[in-house]
């Protein structure tokens, strides 16, 4: 037996376990990216298109999915569906490295890392424009879906910010009808708490869940007074603190102070918001119509939750409310199979793709035809849609860092941490970057 | 014999000389494959991607310039990335601290002749194999604030234990302790068992008693394990990230922001891909120092047993 570390090692050999190694390697990088060409029956297939998108999109994405596999079964889709912290992880880093999946997630107008303008910018969405669908595009919603005149972004339609209640609840404290001004919105806050229901559940600890009540209110308090004021912003004319911002931070923390929120909201999650207000624990949680489904699905009764307009003012003709473009898609410029993705793109621009997919969020369809519904609990925020509605603010804004430094100050705010002007001054700081 | 049975459980050969393998025996050709595989995989991508941490790169296209020095400087103007210094020291320190001690604990208790010891090492460490984000999300539930629900409903207390800023980092350093304890227990078993029985043997002839026995015999030989022990701690402290991302986000506002949770949020929120590398090198050089001062101060120790 020869020792084994005496051994020596002729270079040939060397030179043949080195290439064995890397022949191991190529053919394993050649199983890894060999695209499928044939089904299991043999037949010629089928373009396989890859989509990302956040977990809102599922049920309309595998709704819509069928239906296309019917149109044209040539075209496969494979999806992925997660959180929205975590597609953007992972699909700006493929976007970054060059291989991001041939449709993708993408949110309207700016202001976040995934958004439109950030993407577009870099050159790596499609130009959709030639689309039959994006000619009917409202005027009010074309900066969420164009960036110099071009369209770049899917979306079905709009869904807007209220309070999402409980019926019964409200019947139980004895409440007849939904209020239409702050003082009537004080005033049904405190029949619930006095009937022994939590007026309002927040689940601050969720971050975007802490945005949703400056949202709700800010539409009265700077933009019934300013509609042009994000232009002002921008132009550097006004800023957070000189505007109604901070009026609507004061009704927000009022709403703690009179202890109309649940305790510890710093430490209540989403879906612990949820629970509550499906349960009837709770009276109604502020948030967008978009999560309406969310709330039936954990409610025992269904039909007991509907949706109201938070009246942010005191004359209800002042009342302006949030409505802002759904979350969309797109398709990756530099995709292998981008005009398969773009007809994808135009079937879900079809009218009746449109109905389908704001039906199944509960959203107020792009454009509407007779066989657009609406789903009943949104129907009391219809008479605003027209003049009184301002897209989601940070739609608007410049950069990806104002949105979360909004969630971190109200966090703060709520935990006593921190006051209105510090919160409007970091909000201002992040604007300016 | 007594420094060698504290020294055998860390490999020792990168303390011999370099001339050995000057002659590029064949056991160079035995780790060449590897020392490429690694430098393609390992050392190029970081070297690759520390030259992004001088420039102002958003993560999408192959739009960027340079700015040289700017990253770094705007690191230390930056509130929010010292103040997460500040909380990533804290926690490092709380998790060392306390994980170790339980973790010793344990150790010593399963380590005495119990019927049900084997069955009681697993159930220390099973949390270990959980992956941290799923332990994150269940201790949500069971930092529940809700008086009647999760751990307020066992103490029947009624704290904010995630919602409060003050409370929140330790909070996250109880989930930690938690998940860890259990591998620190292991590696101290693990010393544990090779400790002779014949040296307690004879220190009992001798009259000690049980602390003495601890103080003399089992905590010098435990050396070894202890800096092993400290070490991962003190990295994984460090650059902790999944179980503040999935509980708190950095929040109540910015009370539990780690550097590791601020430069994700540079990159992957903010699109700064520049200045999120910038942060990540000076995590990579501040974990690397420490790690070595850490090592050398208690290797010292091992060898003055």
């Amino acid at each position: 037996m020869t020792d084994l570390r005496e051994a020596r090692m002729s270079r040939a050999q060397f030179f043949r376990m080195m290439g064995g190694l890397a022949a191991a390697a190529a053919a394993t990088a050649a199983c890894s990216t060999k695209p499928q060409t044939t089904t299991a029956q043999g037949q010629p297939a089928a373009t396989e298109l890859k989509f990302v998108g956040v977990a809102d999109q599922k049920a309309p994405m595998d709704e819509l999915i069928a239906a296309y596999k019917q149109a044209k079964p040539g075209v496969s889709l494979t999806t992925t569906f997660a959180p929205p912290d975590q597609v953007q992880t992972s699909v700006r880093t493929q976007l970054g490295a060059g291989n991001a999946p041939d449709l993708h997630v993408v949110y309207p107008g700016n202001g976040s890392a995934m958004s439109m303008s950030q993407i577009a910018k870099a050159g790596l969405l499609a130009d959709l424009s030639d689309q039959a669908w994006t000619q009917t595009i409202p005027s009010g919603f074309k900066p969420a879906f164009q960036q110099e005149g071009k369209t770049y972004l899917y979306s079905a339609g709009s869904s807007v910010i209220g309070a999402v209640y409980n019926t019964k609840a409200f019947q139980k404290a004895g409440i007849d009808a939904p209020p239409t001004t702050w003082t009537e919105f004080l005033a049904v806050c405190d029949k619930l708490k006095k009937a022994g229901i939590t007026p309002i559940a927040l689940g601050a600890q969720t971050p975007w869940v802490t945005q949703l009540i400056t949202y709700a209110l800010v539409p009265s308090t700077v933009y019934a007074k300013d509609p042009t004021f994000d232009d002002k912003q921008l132009a550097g004319q006004t800023s957070f603190a000189q505007s109604g911002w901070r009026q609507a931070m004061e009704m927000y923390l009022e709403l703690q102070k009179r202890g109309f929120f649940n305790d510890n909201p710093n430490g209540t999650t989403f879906e612990q918001q949820i629970s509550m207000v499906a349960t009837g624990k709770a009276g109604m949680a502020i948030q967008v119509s978009a999560v309406l489904p969310d709330f039936r699905k954990a409610a025992t009764s269904p039909a007991d939750l509907s949706m109201f307009p938070v009246p942010g003012a005191d004359s209800a003709d002042q009342v302006w409310i949030p409505a802002g473009v759904v979350v969309g898609l797109g398709a990756s410029a530099k995709g292998k199979n981008l005009a398969e993705a773009k007809a994808f793109i135009d079937f879900l621009g079809k009218q009746e793709s449109i109905n389908r997919w704001a039906k199944a969020i509960s959203a107020i369809p792009l454009t509407q035809d007779s066989g657009s519904t609406i789903d009943p609990a949104v129907q009391s925020f219809l008479p605003f849609t027209k003049d009184r509605a301002v897209p989601f603010m940070d739609q608007r804004w410049p950069n990806a860092e104002v949105q979360p430094v909004h969630f971190a100050v109200i966090q703060e705010l709520l935990a006593g941490k921190s006051k209105i002007d510090d919160a409007l001054k970091k909000m201002d700081e992040a604007y300016a970057k | 014999m007594t420094a060698n049975i504290a020294r055998g459980s860390l490999p020792s050969t990168a303390r011999k000389p370099w001339g050995r393998f000057s002659s590029l025996s064949p056991s160079w050709f035995f780790a060449l494959p590897a020392l490429l595989v690694y430098a393609a995989v390992v050392l190029y991508p970081s070297l690759a991607g520390m030259v992004y941490a001088f420039t102002d790169w958003s993560g999408l296209g192959e739009d960027k310039s340079f700015v040289g020095l700017a990253n770094l400087t705007a690191m230390f103007h930056d509130e929010q990335a010292m103040g997460s210094i500040g909380n990533t020291l804290l926690l490092t320190v709380t998790i060392v601290a306390v994980q170790n001690g339980v973790g010793l604990l344990l150790a010593l208790g399963v380590h005495v002749k119990l019927r049900s010891r084997a069955v009681l090492r697993v159930v220390f460490f099973a949390p270990v194999v959980v992956s941290p984000v799923m332990v994150a999300f269940l201790w949500k539930y069971i930092y529940n604030p809700d008086p009647s629900a999760g751990l307020n409903g066992v103490l029947g207390t009624h704290i904010d234990w995630l919602g409060d800023p003050s409370l929140a980092l330790w909070s996250i350093a109880g989930t930690v302790v938690w998940q860890y304890a259990g591998y620190s227990m292991v590696i101290f078993l693990a010393g544990l068992e090779g400790i002779p029985p014949e040296l307690h043997e004879a220190a009992m002839i001798d009259g000690a008693g049980t602390w003495q026995r601890f103080r003399y015999v089992t905590w010098p030989l435990l050396a070894p394990s202890l800096t092993i022990n400290l070490m991962l701690s003190t990295i994984g402290g460090l650059k902790l990230f999944d179980q503040v991302f999935a509980a708190t986000n950095g929040g109540p506002g910015y009370a539990t922001e780690t550097l590791s949770t601020v430069l994700y949020k540079q990159a992957f929120v903010f699109g700064k891909f520049g200045y999120s590398t910038a942060i990540a090198l000076v995590l990579a050089l501040f974990v690397a120092a420490v790690s070595m001062i850490q090592l050398y101060y208690l290797r010292n120790r091992e060898v003055a047993q």
